[in-house]
Order: structure tokens, then C-alpha cells, then sequence
């Protein structure tokens, strides 16, 4: 084993710190484009409509079989988007389909006659959404949602095979240069695991405030 | 909404329109892709598929292995070693499985001296990905049996060993199943990401195809069809090995 050398983080710190950045913007378009579509696609398959469930039944197979690289290479090579379009599209083709699920598993686990109860009672459409739906559908939703979106950011780390400048790409450019790729990989690694953190706590805290509410 | 479309009939008559729709330009236009281009290549690229499966199978076997100390040292570990093992999994499965990937093949061999070719990189590194998933996967079947089970099983005079191994650890592994397929699914997607260090995996191999011949769309559409039917076969498996699992779904 030979001396490890921490000097190299200092000394690579831009790009470090550029990548960080990237691989923050580049998940933080990820997060609010999947839960978008995912919501939307969501909501098609807990519809009591046939065709719409079958639409997002067919979305969500379709694309949750595939690997985000599969997509990735597609859009990039095939396609021939540029590359940070091409990486978003992909990380929200790829998520999105499994919040989508998430959130039709969501609504649907409230039970019909709920709905059925509160219209009966008088409730508009409105209302038994934000008052009757939304509350219960949250809570059962928050933790698999936080788990999509620690992987939103775990995948946005395959784009850097198409140079996408983000942590693991900067990684990779250090090791290059200077053979210190475990000094890189350990740093890296460890703002991974605290972005990660980060989300884990931000969703934390958003669900108690959500049901305090 | 369309009133003609309000009955289950009528949507489901549109729906097989589509379908139908979508299955004759697909006839029309599958034969016109490059398949005289790709023909040659037919058996190097069964071999990758081939090479994917076996890596997905193989690191999944071994994660198990390692999942199940791993899980039994998280539930019912001395507090000690109960922390250094959630600090491990959580770890491994907060990195990106790219970077878990580099980490075994690029930065190993600098601190243990030692060269790993990149086959047994990706085993180790996909190996430890799904330990780290399947743990949890055994903790959350572990925890899904009513704690009352194991203390029935010793008050009927059952020794600790044989109340786990003939009580707990068969419901735990019942409820495993679901999610021991999924994550089966997710590991044979992960395996993509070794083509990275080079191996020649599927996704690899459709790459390398597709620098040596002009056929784009003809490879994707093989790249996709091979991890769709990979993937669907695997969640099919469990279907037909527990028909209540769509129940549970």
C-alpha cells in the first residue's frame, strides 16, 4: 500500500467543487422533471379509467425495464441530442416511471369508498382531493419517494459516461492525471453519501411538516 | 370525456386499435432496418447477453451470501458492530453504483498493490451492490414476522436455533421474495454499467457492434429487446413461483 496523499483534494478543488455543482443542478432538474411526469403518469394509472391505466401500465413497464444507460446512449447517440439535454431526458424517462408507480400505488391504497363517502356527503371534486386524498396520499408516499430521489441523484452519475463534467466525471480526471483516484473516489463518494443525507433529511423534514399540517 | 368512450368496451376496442396500430408499422418497419449489417454479429451478441446474465446471476449468489451476516449483524448485532454495519450499508447504497464500479477497478489496485482485471472488478463491485440491497431486503423480511412467532416457538421448547430456522426464517423468506426479484431486476440493469471498465457486456458488446457496422437503429432496437425480455422473464419467474405476489404488487 503506498502513502495516500489528501493534498490532492486541496489542490483539485475546483474541480471538485465544479462537478459537485453539476451533479447538484443536473439531479435538482431530475427531481422536479420526474415528479412531474411521474405524478402525471401517476395519476393515469389510478384513474378508474381503462385506457388511461393501461397507458401508464404500458409507460411504466416499458421504461423500468430498460437501464438509464440504455436511454442515456439512445438520446445522445442515436438521437443525437447534446449532451446535457440528453441526460436530463433520460434521468426523467427513467424516474419518472418509478414514481409514477409509487404514486398510483399511493392513491390507490385509499380506499374507494372514501371518496365515495365524502361525495355523498357533499364534498365537491375539489375538495375531497385536498382534504380527503392528498393528506392520506402524501403520507403513504413521502418515504418511497425520498428513495426515487437519493436515486435521482445516484443515476445522474451515469451521464458523466457521456461527459457530463459531473463528480464522477471530475473523479475519473483526477485519477487520470495524477493516479489519485482514491483520495478522488473517498471525497466523492463522501459528498455522495452527504447529498444523500441531505435529501433524506430535507424529505424528512418536509413529511413532518406536511403532517403537522 | 368522450361519451363514446365511457364504457370499458369501447376503451378497451381503442386501446387494441393502438396496439394493433403500433404491431403493423412496427412489421413494416423492423424488416427495413440494417439486419443484413447486424446478421454476422448474431452469435457475439447472444454470448454478451449471455455474459450479462451470468454476471447478474453469479454477484447476485454471492450478495446473498454476504447479505445474510450482513442483515443478521444489523437486527441482532452488539450495538458496536450493529452501527459499523448500517454506516456500511447505507454507504454502498447511497453511491452511485457507477462509482462503486470505478472505486473496485481503479482505486483498489493503488492501495492494495495488487492488479484486478476488469472481470473480477465488476464481480466484486456488483457483488457488494446487491449485499448491500439484499441486506435490507433480509432485514425487512426478518422484521416482517410478528417478534410473537419466535417467542411462541420458544415457549413450545423449541431450542433458539430451530424456532429461527424452522419458524422465522421461512415466513421471512416468503416476504423476501417480491422484493429479492426486484432487486434481481435492478442488478441485472446495474450489470450496463461495467461496460464502463470495459467488460464485454451486453451493452458493450451492441456498442462495439455499432462503431464496426452502420445499423443504429437496428442495435438499439436489439439492445432494448434484450434487457426488456431479460427484465420481464426475471418478474415473471416470481409470478409463476408465487401466484400471490400480484396480490401483493
Amino acid at each position: 500500500m503506498r502513502a495516500l496523499d489528501w493534498s490532492i483534494l486541496w489542490q483539485y478543488r475546483d474541480a471538485l467543487l465544479s462537478g459537485l455543482l453539476t451533479t447538484l443542478w443536473v439531479s435538482a432538474v431530475g427531481v422536479v422533471t420526474s415528479t412531474a411526469a411521474g405524478v402525471l403518469v401517476g395519476c393515469l394509472g389510478a384513474l378508474p379509467l381503462r385506457l388511461a391505466r393501461r397507458f401508464a401500465g404500458t409507460y411504466t413497464g416499458f421504461l423500468r425495464n430498460l437501464p438509464m444507460i440504455v436511454k442515456l446512449f439512445f438520446l445522445y447517440f442515436v438521437l443525437g441530442l447534446p449532451a446535457f439535454p440528453a441526460a436530463l431526458l433520460a434521468l426523467m424517462l427513467h424516474q419518472s416511471a418509478y414514481i409514477a408507480d409509487v404514486v398510483s400505488a399511493g392513491i390507490r391504497s385509499v380506499s374507494r369508498g372514501q371518496i365515495d363517502a365524502a361525495l355523498s356527503l357533499g364534498l365537491k371534486w375539489q375538495q375531497v382531493f385536498r382534504l380527503i386524498l392528498l393528506p392520506q396520499v402524501l403520507r403513504i408516499v413521502m418515504p418511497p419517494l425520498t428513495t426515487q430521489y437519493v436515486a435521482v441523484v445516484k443515476n445522474s452519475s451515469v451521464a458523466s459516461l457521456i461527459a457530463i463534467p459531473d463528480l464522477t466525471y471530475e473523479t475519473q480526471g483526477i485519477n487520470v492525471e495524477t493516479f489519485r483516484g482514491f483520495e478522488a473516489a473517498t471525497a466523492a463518494t463522501a459528498l455522495y453519501v452527504v447529498i444523500a443525507l441531505a435529501v433524506i433529511g430535507g424529505m424528512s423534514a418536509l413529511a413532518s411538516r406536511l403532517g403537522t399540517r | 370525456m368522450i361519451p363514446a368512450l365511457r364504457s370499458d368496451r369501447a376503451q378497451d376496442a381503442l386501446w387494441y386499435v393502438v396496439v394493433a396500430a403500433a404491431v403493423v408499422l412496427g412489421a413494416y418497419w423492423v424488416p427495413r432496418l440494417e439486419w443484413t449489417a447486424v446478421a454476422p454479429s448474431w452469435f457475439f451478441l447472444l454470448t454478451a447477453l449471455g455474459r450479462s446474465w451470468f454476471l447478474a446471476v453469479i454477484s447476485i449468489a454471492f450478495g446473498a451470501l454476504a447479505a445474510a451476516p450482513l442483515a443478521l449483524l444489523r437486527v441482532y448485532g452488539p450495538p458496536g458492530l450493529r452501527h459499523a454495519t448500517i454506516a456500511l450499508i447505507e454507504a454502498v447504497r447511497a453511491t452511485p453504483e457507477l462509482m462503486l464500479i470505478f472505486w473496485v477497478y481503479f482505486t483498489m489496485p493503488l492501495i492494495s498493490g495488487s492488479q484486478v482485471t476488469a472481470w473480477n472488478a465488476a464481480l466484486g463491485a456488483l457483488s457488494i451492490i446487491a449485499a448491500a440491497y439484499l441486506a435490507e431486503v433480509v432485514r425487512a423480511g426478518l422484521n416482517s414476522v410478528p417478534p410473537g412467532q419466535l417467542e411462541a416457538a420458544r415457549a413450545l421448547g423449541l431450542s433458539s436455533t430451530q424456532a429461527f430456522g424452522l419458524v422465522v426464517l421461512p415466513q421471512a423468506l416468503r416476504n423476501m421474495l417480491p422484493a429479492l426479484v426486484a432487486q434481481f431486476v435492478a442488478l441485472f440493469k446495474t450489470t450496463s454499467l461495467v461496460s464502463a471498465i470495459g467488460v464485454m457486456d451486453f451493452f458493450r458488446a451492441v456498442s462495439v457492434t455499432k462503431n464496426a457496422v452502420f445499423a443504429p437503429y437496428a442495435l438499439y432496437l436489439i439492445l432494448a429487446a434484450g434487457y426488456f425480455v431479460s427484465c420481464a422473464v426475471i418478474s415473471r419467474v416470481v409470478r409463476w413461483l408465487d401466484p400471490r405476489y400480484q396480490l401483493l404488487e
